[in-house]
């Protein structure tokens, strides 16, 4: 008999049927994103934040509300954070602003090939997971720098 | 005197609450904020002062990831 939990991911206990992780970046419109998750289902959509520039018409509140009617899991990211001290504060704001515990690590070490800085990611990760995050850190395949992450306290890694 | 906003010079006539300058920035929900590198939590906004020289970074969900 087929186990009914076969082919599900789990992440920090939370099950998913989907085992995919859909960014919402380079979407030549909004509705193409939703159109995009409407047929990929998937598990979680991955966001960025930004800084809102003043007068801008781009508030994000077009987004904001596409994500809120696809009514998916968000997964926050770090994305353009060079230091362990941007990444959590980064974190932290993401964590305010979409109510998740769960935070996709990202600490770059290399602007123009995006290599993530294993010593800020590893510290970053050590910091949040005190602070009660669920990280998953965006690494190399490193086995060290793993080994580090997980003994942070990361049960989930994105090589 | 001036403060940081968002990376660019903002004018700060006197020290003032975090509360009382997102009132006159008016920035559009949803937001968070940083001061001086450090995240401060909604309910904080009635107690941080802003100071000349601070700097504010005031940001919104985006596409990526």
């Amino acid at each position: 008999m087929r186990n009914r939990n076969e082919g599900q991911m789990v992440l920090y206990g939370q099950k998913f049927c989907s085992r995919l992780l859909l960014g919402t970046a380079r979407y030549d419109s909004p509705s193409l994103l939703a159109d995009a998750i409407g047929a990929a289902d998937p598990a979680m959509l991955t966001v960025s934040l930004r800084r809102q520039l003043a007068g801008s018409k781009d508030s994000g509140q077009c987004f904001w509300n596409l994500l809120r009617d696809t009514q998916r899991p968000i997964l926050p990211n770090t994305a353009g954070c060079r230091t362990a001290r941007e990444a959590i504060k980064t974190a932290c704001m993401a964590r305010e602003l979409f109510q998740t515990d769960l935070i996709k690590l990202e600490v770059i070490g290399d602007e123009l090939n995006l290599q993530p800085d294993p010593f800020g990611l590893v510290e970053a990760a050590t910091e949040l997971v005190k602070l009660g995050f669920k990280v998953l850190p965006y690494c190399t395949e490193d086995w060290v720098v793993c080994r580090r992450l997980m003994d942070a306290g990361c049960e989930v890694l994105m090589p | 005197m001036f403060l940081i906003v968002n990376g660019k010079p903002h004018p700060l006539p006197e020290p003032l609450m975090l509360t009382e300058l997102l009132h006159s920035l008016s920035p559009m929900a949803p937001f968070a904020v940083a001061h001086n590198e450090e995240f401060v939590p909604r309910g904080a906004y009635d107690t941080c002062r802003i100071s000349p020289g601070d700097r504010i970074d005031i940001v919104f969900p985006t596409a990526g990831g």
